[in-house]
């Protein structure tokens, strides 16, 4: 099956900065994908690259298999959310979502007809003769929405969709976007630096980092399998491990990564170490295990390779700060990755 | 425990400080009073004072004003020789303020949208530049420019379009024996003195669409003209409009560029110039004045009722 979107080495470059270096990518017709990443990672140039507001230096960017190379934003049938909405001032709402239907010719009757039936699908019917700045802001991220979904959209595409929202109704806005994209079947591509949010609501996730794509794969496969050291560091609080690390506690000499909550306190096990801090997180406890002022002994943590962060779940027994523990954990989840 | 919970007061600027603190209006009020008592009084005052006296009206054969309430300065107004002055002037302005909007637009949206830096800088100093220099020495270059023996005349003949400046200048009311002696000079002089107050409210009202809002317009199919004509045209209005309102009365009142470069024929600035001179119509000179001001006022509620300040 032809991707719904295909980047084939594409690079764009700013001057000296490669902000997207040859990146290879196909996403699924249908999915819902992450561009995820830390700021100037390359991830929202690459969305830039599909909606048409850059042009790649290098290579080649597909929609349904067609060369985007000579086609202007206005005629490619994808459409944006923007990261701070981009909603019309001057147009009360109804004619905002009725935007991309006037630029077709589409007449007033009908226009207003659908606005009105994608305001509904948003949950903002009644809205429609206000103007933008008479609505909250995740009223306005509704309308942002509801005016890019009014085109039918093959690929709808979201920059930092819930960026600006607090946190109850980022949490609302995520399982609303997973369900209205499941029930549309469109491709849905977005881009955020938000792991728990690219984790949650994403069936596909690409992690970027400088420019090129460290990671692509299903959150669970990103979570548990990191690829590289920055994939495990970024996504997630994973314990990234030096291969002296790896080494004292039984593997080989390589990085690997070891999640908090894999890690258990036992009374014997294959570290030990010093708590050297705790804080409390509502569904546990996440503590601070090193050498502290330990000798140089097998089996204890090394000196100077900074401490491991275990999670104690809530009912557990927190062990105080200054106790001497052991950890222990099952033989899979320590991951190897690769020396990056 | 020793110390206290404040400081002492440091001395009378402490004091203040904490006087102004209590009453925040206080420190408005003291900063405001001399611009309002400026304002208020020497500039509203004389406003009113002139609405006043175009309310009186002149003893034909005395020649000295009469202070009773009457309309009949202002019926004056209507007289063909009158009118037609006012018609002119507003005609003149309303076509300054139409080309200084066209010439202005792209100016000022490179600026806003693409300038950047050192480019920036050369824009504003391009801008500001003409209105360093005296506007006298700048309208009697303009004399020579348009002149018959300027190099107007001369870059024309030179590249052949000799003819087609000749055919213009032939055309009715508008043109003249010259450029310098018709009204198509008097408008390229009007233009080039009162575009720079255009430029400046187009560019700063523009700098202030956001990119996206450009991006979202192209995004949901829209091409260049529509995205101009819906979203930029728009959002920039209020800065059209405050541009608008300089270049058109500025014309509305000007007496010196069509006393210099034009055609004979009067304008208001001219009118109220000679009446409160050496005719010495006071009346009549301040209902003339009264005109451009009715005239702005209309402007400016039309322009809000088709909301040009709706962006804003």
């Amino acid at each position: 099956m032809t991707p719904a979107v295909e980047f084939q080495s594409v690079s764009r470059h700013f001057g000296t900065v490669k902000a997207v270096d040859r990146v290879d990518l196909a996403i699924a017709e249908g999915a819902f994908f992450a561009m995820l990443g830390p700021s100037g990672s390359g991830k929202t140039t690459c969305l830039r690259l599909i909606s048409g507001f850059e042009m790649p230096s290098a290579g080649t960017v597909r929609i349904f298999g067609e060369d985007m190379g000579a086609v202007p934003p206005n005629r490619r049938h994808v459409n944006t959310v923007f990261q701070d909405y981009a909603l019309f001032p001057h147009m009360s709402v109804r004619d905002n979502v009725g935007y991309g239907l006037m630029v077709r010719g589409v007449d007033r009757r009908a226009r207003r007809a659908k606005a009105e039936e994608m305001l509904a699908l948003v949950k903002l019917d009644g809205f429609g003769d206000r103007k933008p700045a008479q609505l909250s802001g995740g009223q306005r991220q509704r309308v942002a929405l509801a005016r890019a979904l009014v085109n039918e959209p093959r690929v709808l595409l979201l920059d930092e969709p819930l960026g600006a929202l607090d946190l109850k109704l980022r949490e609302a806005m995520q399982d609303e976007l997973k369900s209205l994209q499941q029930r549309l079947g469109i491709t849905f591509v977005f881009v955020t630096h938000d792991q728990g949010e690219a984790l949650s609501m994403a069936d596909r996730v690409a992690v970027f980092n400088e420019g090129r794509v460290a990671q692509v794969g299903t959150p669970a496969e990103i979570y548990e399998r990191p690829a590289t050291r920055f994939v495990a560091d970024f996504v997630g609080s994973s314990n990234v491990l030096p291969p002296e690390i790896t080494a004292a506690v039984g593997g080989p000499r390589a990085w690997a990564s070891l999640r908090p909550e894999a890690i258990r306190i036992a009374s014997e096990g294959r570290l030990r170490g010093i708590v050297t801090g705790a804080r409390y997180l509502g569904a546990g406890t996440r503590i601070e295990v090193s050498a502290g002022a330990l000798p140089r002994t097998p089996g204890y943590l090394p000196q100077d390779e900074g401490g491991i962060a275990v999670l104690v779940p809530a009912g557990r027994a927190v062990p105080a700060v200054g106790s001497e523990v052991a950890l222990d954990w099952d033989e899979g989840a320590l991951h190897l990755m690769e020396g990056a | 425990m020793t110390g206290t919970a404040a400081h002492p007061a440091r001395g009378p600027g402490d004091r203040l400080t904490g006087l102004f603190w209590r009453r925040p209006k206080l420190l408005t009020a003291l900063l405001i009073a001399p611009p309002l008592l400026w304002l208020g009084v020497v500039y509203v005052g004389s406003l009113v004072a002139l609405l006043i006296q175009s309310f009186y009206s002149i003893d034909r054969f005395s020649g000295i004003v009469v202070k009773e309430f009457t309309l009949r300065t202002y019926a004056e107004l209507l007289i063909p020789s009158n009118f037609d002055v006012i018609v002119r002037t507003v005609t003149m302005a309303a076509a300054v303020t139409l080309a200084s909007v066209v010439v202005a637009f792209p100016v000022a949206f490179f600026a806003a949208r693409h300038a950047k830096g050192r480019w920036k800088a050369v824009f504003y100093l391009g801008i500001m530049l003409p209105l360093w220099s005296s506007y006298l020495v700048k309208v009697y270059a303009w004399k020579l420019i348009l002149a018959k023996e300027g190099i107007v005349t001369w870059a024309a003949e030179g590249i052949g379009a000799g003819n087609l400046l000749n055919a213009v200048l032939a055309l009715p009311v508008i043109g003249g024996n010259s450029l310098s002696t018709s009204y198509i000079g008097t408008f390229l002089v009007f233009l080039y003195v009162w575009l720079p107050y255009m430029i400046l409210p187009m560019q700063a009202s523009l700098e202030r669409v956001p990119t996206s809002m450009l991006e979202a317009s192209a995004d949901l199919g829209a091409g260049g003209w529509r995205t101009f004509r819906s979203v930029i045209l728009p959002l920039a209005l209020p800065g059209v409009i405050a541009g608008s309102i300089f270049t058109f009365s500025l014309t509305l009142g000007d007496y010196i560029i069509p006393q210099i470069i034009g055609s004979s024929r009067f304008f208001i600035g001219q009118t109220v110039y000679s009446l409160q001179g050496t005719a010495g119509n006071i009346p009549l000179a301040a209902a003339f004045a009264v005109v451009p001001i009715a005239i702005m006022l209309v402007y400016l509620t039309v322009a809000r009722k088709m909301g040009a300040f709706d962006a804003l």
